[in-house]
C-alpha cells in the first residue's frame, strides 16, 4: 500500500464525525451513527496495518508527509505534516485498533441512549484529534491534537451534561489540563525561540546531536524540558495535576476506556518519548519525571486500596500506570515506557469495559459494597476481567508482567552499580511497592464483584432500562451477560492482548522504538565540565548499559566497561523477573484471603485503621487542599477584581468608549446628504492637499 | 506602435475582450422578445466570466503591466473575475426586483420574466471589465480610460437598480461627484504628463528618476503635485478621505447586491491604480506623499469608524465600514514593496498585503450586503438593525453567513480577514509607520463594536415579524460561497497569500508568472 495512504488517517474520523452529526439532526438516523464511527475507526486501522511494511523503510524527506502548507509568516513555518517513524506507527495501532474494538463495544452500551449520535460524534472527532497528535510533524500540529483529544475528554465528560457531577468534572477536567497545557505552549514557544523551528524531526536532530557532541546546557536547554512536561503531567494526571482523572469517570464507560485509559492520558508519554533528546538536554528533567512517575504510581496505587466506586479504583490504577510509564521514560527506557503504554492500553481498556458491563447490567450500579459473587450471572464479564486483572496485577507471562518489569528493571539497573543514582534505586523499590499494591487491588476489586455469596442491589440508573441489547427480557430487575456482539466480542480480543501481547509484541516493540526519533540519544563525548557531568553521566551514559537496546553493542568501544556493564544489567533484569512474579502472586494470594475467604477479618482490620482508610477513601484530601490553598483565594481574589472591574476599569472603559461616539457626533454634519456640501467638501479637500504639497515641494 | 507591439499587446488582453463581447451579448439579447432568450443573459454573463477567467489562468506570462508589477494584471484580473462570479449570483436577481419591490402585492404574482433586462448584466460586465484592464495599464491615459470605464457603467447600474427615487438620488450624487473627481485625477495626470513629457509608465519612471537625480534626490515639484492629485481623485474610487462623503448616501440608495458591487469593484480598481501612480516615484515615496497617505489612512480610518458607530442602518454601517477599510488599504500602500525579497509570507511587502486584503475584504462585505439582500421588510429592501433583529430564530443560516461575515470584517481568526489584517500591520510596522499601525489597532478595536452590534442584532434581538427571505437561491448561494470562502481561505490562505506575494514580486524568469496563476486560480476559484 503506498505511504501516501497514511494522509487519509486523521482525516477519515474527522469526516465520519460530521456524518455522526448529521445523524443528530433527525432521531430515525441516529441507529447510523454507531456503524459509521467505528467504520471511520476502523479504516483508518486497516490503513496503518496496510502502510505499516512500507513505513519501515523512509528516508528522510519520505517521512515528512505534507497534506498543505498551513501557516507561513517569515521563517515561521507550519505545515499540515505528518512525520511517518515507527514510534508514530505503534502509537497509530493503539489509538484505531483500540479505538475500533471499544467504539463496536460503545455500539451495544449507548444503544437507545438519546445521545446516541452525539456520542459517536465525539468518538470520531476524538479520534481525528488523537491521530493528529501521534502523527504531528510539528509542534504547533502536536498541539492543535493536544487541545483538540483535550475538547472532546470535555465534551465526552459532559456528556450526561444534565447531570450536575459531570458537568463539574468535565469543567475539572479542562480547567486542570489548562495549567499543564499553558507550560506546554510556554515550551513551544521557547523551543522555537531555541531552536527556530518547531519541526519535531529538526529538533530532536538538534538535540541528540547536542548530546551526543557534547554540549554546554543554555538556560533554554533547561526550562523547556521542564515546561513541556508540565503540559505531560496535566494530559497525563501526574502529581499535581492528576485530580481531574478519576473524576473523568462521570462519562460513559466507552469513553472512560478509550480516552481515559487507552488513549488521550498517554500522549503525555508519548510526547516526552517522542522529544526524547530533548529532554535529555537538561540534567535535571528525566530525573525530575522518573521521580513524578514513580511517586505518583505509588501514591495512586495507596488511593485505589480503599475505593469502593468500580470506576474510581480503575481510574486511580490508570494514574498509577501513567506514573510507571513516566518511570520508564524517566529512565531513559522509552522502549519500556511506551510498552506499557501499548500493553495497558489492551488491559486497562478491557477492564473498564467488563466494569461497563457489571454497571450496566446493575442499572448504574458501581459501589464494590453493593455487589458479591456475580461469577454465575455474568460468566463471560466475569472471566473477561479475570484476564485483564491478571495483566494488570502483572501475572507472569501476561502483557503487564513484561512492561512493568523492563520499567522497573530499568529503574534499578540506573539505581545501581557503578554511576547508580540512589534517586532510581528508590524509585524502583517504590515501583515494587506499587506492584504489590496494583495486584492486591486488582484482585480485591475483582474477588468482592464475581466472588463469595451471590448478593446485588440494583442502581437507580435507568438509562440502560429501555431496550439496551436488542433482547428484551426484562434485565432491569436482574442482572444477566451482555450479548456478545457487539459486547462481548470485542472484549474477546481485548482479552487475548491482555494475556498475550507482551508476550508477542515485545520483540516487535523493541526494534520499533529503536529505529524511531524516541531512542535516547547516547553521549559520545562526555562534558568534563565537573559540575554537572555527574549528572549528564546517569541520564545518558549509564544507558550503555541497556540490555534490551542494541545501543549497548554499537557504543561498546565508548569505554566504561560496557561488557560488565551489559551483564549486569541482564542479572537485574531476571531477578526483577523472579521478584516481581513473587509479589504478584502474594498480593493475589492475600486479595483472594481478605477479600474472598474471610471478609469478616478484613472489615475488622479496616475499623482498626479507620483512620487510614478515612485518609485514603478521601484521596489524600488533595482535592480539598486545592480547593483551600488554590479554589478559594483566587475565588476571593475573583471578588476582588470583579468590584475593581465594576467601579474603576468599566467606569474607564465606557469613558474611552464615549470619545468615538463623541468624535463621530463632531463630523456627524459633514454628512448632510447634500450634494453641493460633498463637493465642497471635496474641493476643500483637494486645495488642502495641493497647499500641503506646496509647502513641502517649494 | 508598431504593429508587432499592438498585436502583442491585444494578446494579452483577450480576457478583457471576451469580457467587452459578453457585455455586448448580453445587450443585444436582452432587448429580444422572447423571455427565454433574456432569461438567458445572467447565464451568459456568468459563462463570460468563468471564460475570462480560464484565459488569465490559461494566458502565458505576457507582462502587460509596469515592469515590476507584472504579475498584478494576473491576480487583479482572476480576482475580479472569481469574485465578480460571487457578485453576479448576488446580483442575479437586481432587475427582477424592481416591481417586485414597489409593494408587497404586486410582488405574489411577478414573473420577472415580464421585465429581465439584459442591460444591467452588459453594465456589470463592463464594469469589471474596466477593473480588468486597470490592472493590465501601461499608460496614463489608458489608466483615465479604464478607471471611467469602471465607474460609468455603475452609475446606470445604481440608477436602476431599485424602483425608488432614493436609487435616482443616489445615482445623481454618484454621478455628479464621481465626474468632479474624475476632473481632478485628469488634471493630476495632465500634470504628471506636463513635468515628464510622457504618458508612459515606463517612461515616466525613468524620467522621474533622472529628474530626482538631478535635484539632488528632490521630487520636482510639477511632478509631486500632479501625483497628489492623482491620488485625491482616485480616493474618490477607494471612497477614502476627502472623497468619501458620497459613500454612505450612494451605497444605502443604491439595491443591497449593487451595494455589494460598488464596495468592491471601483474599490480594487482604486487601489490599483493608487499601486500604479505610487511605482511611477516607487517607494520609499517622497516626503510630501508620504505624509499625505498617512493623513489619508488615519483620517479614513477614524472617520468611517467614527461614524460606523452612529449608524441605525445596517447598509450605512457597512458602508462607513467599507471607508474605513479604505483606510486599512492605504496603510498597506504606504508600506510598499518588500525591501527584502527573501522573506518568505506576505509579511513585510505592502503591496501583496494590499492585495490579498482587496479580497479578504471583499468576501467580507459582499457576504454581509447579500445577507442582507436577501431579506425583505414589507416589500422594500432590508436596510435598518431593527430589521435583522432576531433573524437568527427566522433564518439562521441567514444570520450564520452574516456572523462569519463580520467577524471575517473585524479581523478575528481563523477567518480570512484576520489574515488579511496580519499582513497589512506586519508590513507596515516592518516599513517603520509605528504610529500609523497603533491608529490601525485602535480603529479595529472601534470597529468591533459595531460589527458586533450587528452580529448581536442578528442573534440576540427579538424576532422582527415583517421580516421575510427573498427566497432568491443564487443569492443564498452567492452569500454562502462568499462566507465559506472567508472561513477556508482564513484556514488554508496560504495559497492566496504566495500568489499575492508573487503578484508584487519583479519577474526575473518568464517562468515564474506561470505558477503564481495557478495558485491564484486554486484558491479564488
Amino acid at each position: 500500500m503506498p505511504i501516501e495512504l497514511i494522509k487519509l488517517v486523521p482525516w477519515i474520523p474527522l469526516l465520519g464525525a460530521a456524518l455522526c452529526g448529521v445523524c443528530c439532526m433527525k432521531p430515525v438516523w441516529r441507529k447510523a451513527a454507531g456503524p459509521i464511527s467505528v467504520l471511520s475507526i476502523f479504516i483508518p486501522f486497516l490503513i496503518t496495518c496496510g502502510v505499516y511494511s512500507a513505513a519501515k523503510h523512509l528516508n528522510d524527506t519520505q517521512q515528512v508527509q505534507t497534506v498543505y502548507s498551513w501557516i507561513g509568516v517569515g521563517e515561521f513555518q507550519v505545515n499540515m505534516a505528518y512525520f511517518i517513524d515507527p514510534l508514530t506507527m505503534v502509537m497509530l495501532f493503539v489509538v484505531t485498533g483500540i479505538g475500533s474494538l471499544i467504539a463496536t463495544y460503545a455500539m451495544g452500551y449507548m444503544k437507545g441512549d438519546r445521545g446516541y449520535a452525539r456520542f459517536f460524534m465525539g468518538v470520531s472527532l476524538f479520534i481525528f484529534a488523537m491521530t493528529t497528535l501521534v502523527m504531528a510533524d510539528n509542534l504547533v500540529l502536536l498541539y492543535l491534537g493536544w487541545e483538540g483529544v483535550g475538547l472532546c475528554s470535555y465534551l465526552l465528560i459532559g456528556y450526561y451534561y444534565d447531570k450536575p457531577f459531570a458537568v463539574a468534572a468535565a469543567k475539572k477536567a479542562f480547567i486542570v489540563n489548562r495549567i499543564g497545557d499553558l507550560g506546554f505552549a510556554l515550551g513551544i514557544f521557547l523551543t522555537y525561540m531555541t531552536y527556530h523551528t518547531v519541526s519535531l524531526s529538526v529538533v530532536t536532530d538538534m538535540a541528540r546531536h547536542a548530546v551526543e557532541q557534547g554540549f554546554d546546557p543554555t538556560t533554554a536547554d533547561l526550562w523547556i524540558p521542564f515546561l513541556l512536561m508540565l503540559g505531560a503531567f496535566g494530559k497525563s494526571a501526574q502529581i499535581p495535576l492528576h485530580v481531574w482523572l478519576p473524576d473523568a469517570m462521570a462519562g460513559p464507560t466507552p469513553v472512560s476506556a478509550l480516552v481515559h485509559a487507552a488513549t488521550m492520558v498517554t500522549a503525555g508519554v508519548y510526547m516526552i518519548a517522542r522529544l526524547m533528546p530533548v529532554f535529555q538536554l537538561s540534567p535535571y528533567a528525566l530525573p525530575t519525571v522518573a521521580t513524578v512517575g514513580g511517586v505518583t504510581a505509588l501514591f495512586a496505587g495507596t488511593i485505589a486500596l480503599c475505593q469502593y466506586d468500580l470506576k474510581k479504583v480503575f481510574a486511580y490504577s490508570t494514574v498509577s500506570q501513567l506514573g510507571y510509564m513516566f518511570l520508564g521514560v524517566g529512565a531513559l527506557s522509552t522502549f519500556g515506557g511506551i510498552f506499557h503504554l501499548f500493553t495497558h492500553a489492551f488491559f486497562k481498556a478491557l477492564l473498564f469495559l467488563t466494569a461497563g458491563s457489571v454497571m450496566h447490567a446493575l442499572a448504574g450500579q458501581l459501589d464494590l459494597r453493593a455487589m458479591s459473587g456475580l461469577r454465575h450471572k455474568m460468566p463471560v464479564t466475569c472471566w473477561l476481567m479475570f484476564a485483564g486483572c491478571l495483566a494488570l496485577a502483572g501475572f507472569p507471562f501476561t502483557a503487564g508482567f513484561f512492561s512493568k518489569d523492563t520499567i522497573l528493571a530499568e529503574a534499578m539497573v540506573r539505581g545501581t552499580g557503578e554511576h547508580g543514582s540512589t534517586l532510581f534505586f528508590w524509585l524502583a523499590i517504590m515501583g515494587l511497592a506499587t506492584a504489590f499494591l496494583t495486584a492486591f487491588y486488582t484482585f480485591r476489586l475483582w474477588f468482592r464483584v464475581f466472588m463469595g455469596p451471590e448478593h446485588f442491589e440494583m442502581g437507580d440508573d435507568d438509562h440502560g432500562a429501555d431496550d439496551a441489547h436488542g433482547d428484551d427480557h426484562g434485565h432491569a430487575h436482574e442482572p444477566h451477560e451482555m450479548p456478545w456482539w457487539p459486547m462481548n466480542a470485542p472484549l474477546a480480543v481485548l482479552a487475548v492482548g491482555a494475556l498475550f501481547a507482551g508476550l508477542i509484541f515485545s520483540g516487535w516493540m523493541t526494534t520499533n522504538i529503536e529505529e524511531s526519533t524516541a531512542q535516547p540519544a547516547v553521549a559520545l563525548n562526555i562534558q568534563t565540565d565537573p559540575q554537572t557531568a555527574p549528572a549528564y553521566e546517569i541520564i545518558a551514559v549509564s544507558d550503555q548499559a541497556d540490555t534490551h537496546a542494541a545501543a549497548a553493542d554499537s557504543h561498546a568501544d565508548a569505554g566504561h566497561g560496557d561488557d560488565h556493564e551489559a551483564h549486569r544489567a541482564h542479572g537485574i533484569h531476571v531477578l526483577l523477573k523472579w521478584v516481581s512474579s513473587f509479589i504478584a502472586l502474594l498480593g493475589i494470594a492475600l486479595a483472594g484471603y481478605f477479600h474472598w475467604l474471610n471478609r469478616p477479618l478484613t472489615d475488622q482490620i479496616a475499623k482498626r485503621f479507620s483512620g487510614v482508610v478515612e485518609v485514603l477513601y478521601n484521596k489524600y484530601y488533595v482535592d480539598e487542599l486545592y480547593d483551600l490553598t488554590i479554589v478559594k483565594p483566587l475565588r476571593r481574589l475573583g471578588h476582588g477584581f470583579y468590584l475593581f472591574d465594576q467601579f474603576v476599569i468599566n467606569g474607564l472603559v465606557m469613558t474611552v468608549g464615549y470619545l468615538p461616539r463623541l468624535v463621530g457626533w463632531s463630523v456627524r454634519p459633514t454628512q448632510s446628504g447634500q450634494i453641493q456640501g460633498y463637493g465642497l467638501g471635496m474641493v476643500m479637500g483637494m486645495a488642502l492637499v495641493a497647499l500641503l504639497v506646496f509647502k513641502w515641494a517649494f | 506602435m508598431h504593429k508587432a507591439e499592438i498585436i502583442q499587446k491585444v494578446a494579452g488582453l483577450w480576457p478583457e475582450i471576451v469580457m467587452l463581447i459578453g457585455a455586448t451579448a448580453c445587450l443585444f439579447i436582452g432587448l429580444s422578445k422572447g423571455k427565454g432568450p433574456r432569461r438567458s443573459t445572467p447565464w451568459i454573463a456568468a459563462a463570460t466570466l468563468v471564460l475570462a477567467a480560464l484565459l488569465v489562468c490559461g494566458k502565458s506570462s505576457v507582462s502587460d503591466g509596469a515592469g515590476a508589477l507584472a504579475g498584478l494584471a494576473g491576480y487583479v484580473k482572476l480576482a475580479v473575475a472569481g469574485i465578480g462570479l460571487i457578485l453576479l449570483m448576488v446580483a442575479a436577481g437586481v432587475p427582477d426586483q424592481l416591481r417586485q419591490t414597489r409593494d408587497a402585492e404586486a410582488a405574489k404574482d411577478f414573473d420577472p420574466g415580464d421585465l429581465l433586462t439584459g442591460e444591467f448584466y452588459a453594465f456589470f460586465l463592463l464594469s469589471l471589465t474596466g477593473v480588468m484592464l486597470t490592472a493590465g495599464a501601461g499608460d496614463l491615459v489608458w489608466l483615465f480610460l479604464a478607471l471611467e470605464l469602471t465607474s460609468l457603467p455603475t452609475y446606470v447600474m445604481v440608477a436602476t437598480s431599485r424602483d425608488r427615487v432614493q436609487a435616482q438620488e443616489s445615482a445623481v450624487k454618484y454621478f455628479f461627484l464621481g465626474a468632479l473627481s474624475a476632473a481632478i485625477f485628469l488634471y493630476g495626470f495632465t500634470l504628471i504628463y506636463g513635468a515628464t513629457g510622457s504618458t508612459e509608465f515606463a517612461e515616466i519612471t525613468r524620467i522621474a528618476q533622472e529628474q530626482i537625480a538631478a535635484h539632488d534626490g528632490h521630487v520636482p515639484g510639477l511632478l509631486l503635485i500632479g501625483i497628489a492629485l492623482s491620488i485625491v481623485g482616485i480616493c474618490f474610487k477607494i471612497a477614502a478621505v476627502p472623497m468619501h462623503f458620497y459613500a454612505a448616501d450612494v451605497y444605502e440608495g443604491a439595491a443591497t447586491p449593487v451595494t455589494a458591487f460598488l464596495a468592491f469593484v471601483p474599490k480594487t480598481a482604486g487601489a490599483v491604480a493608487l499601486i500604479l501612480i505610487l511605482s511611477l516615484v516607487g517607494w520609499p515615496l517622497p516626503g510630501a506623499i508620504e505624509s499625505l497617505l498617512w493623513i489619508i489612512a488615519a483620517l479614513t480610518m477614524t472617520v468611517g469608524n467614527v461614524l460606523g458607530l452612529l449608524q441605525t442602518s445596517v447598509k450605512r454601517v457597512l458602508a462607513y465600514s467599507s471607508i474605513a477599510h479604505s483606510g486599512y488599504i492605504v496603510v498597506g500602500l504606504l508600506a510598499g514593496p518588500a525591501v527584502n525579497q527573501a522573506a518568505g509570507g506576505a509579511l513585510g511587502d505592502g503591496l501583496a498585503a494590499v492585495l490579498f486584503y482587496l479580497v479578504a475584504y471583499g468576501l467580507g462585505t459582499i457576504a454581509s450586503f447579500a445577507v442582507l439582500g436577501c431579506l425583505r421588510v414589507n416589500g422594500d429592501e432590508a436596510q435598518t438593525f431593527d430589521d435583522i433583529s432576531g433573524l437568527h430564530k427566522r433564518h439562521p443560516f441567514l444570520a450564520a453567513l452574516m456572523l462569519v461575515s463580520v467577524l471575517s470584517l473585524v479581523g478575528l481568526p481563523p477567518l480570512v480577514g484576520f489574515l488579511g489584517k496580519v499582513y497589512l500591520i506586519g508590513s507596515a510596522y516592518g516599513a517603520g509607520f509605528t504610529y500609523l499601525v497603533i491608529i490601525l489597532v485602535l480603529n479595529s478595536a472601534i470597529s468591533a463594536a459595531y460589527y458586533l452590534r450587528i452580529a448581536s442584532a442578528c442573534y440576540f434581538g427579538e424576532p422582527n415579524d415583517a421580516v421575510e427571505s427573498t427566497g432568491q437561491f443564487p443569492r443564498y448561494a452567492g452569500a454562502l460561497v462568499a462566507a465559506a470562502l472567508a472561513l477556508i481561505l482564513g484556514v488554508v490562505g496560504n495559497g492566496l497569500v504566495n500568489a499575492s506575494r508573487n503578484a508584487t514580486t519583479p519577474v526575473q524568469a518568464a517562468d515564474t508568472n506561470q505558477p503564481v496563476q495557478q495558485t491564484a486560480a486554486t484558491s479564488i476559484d
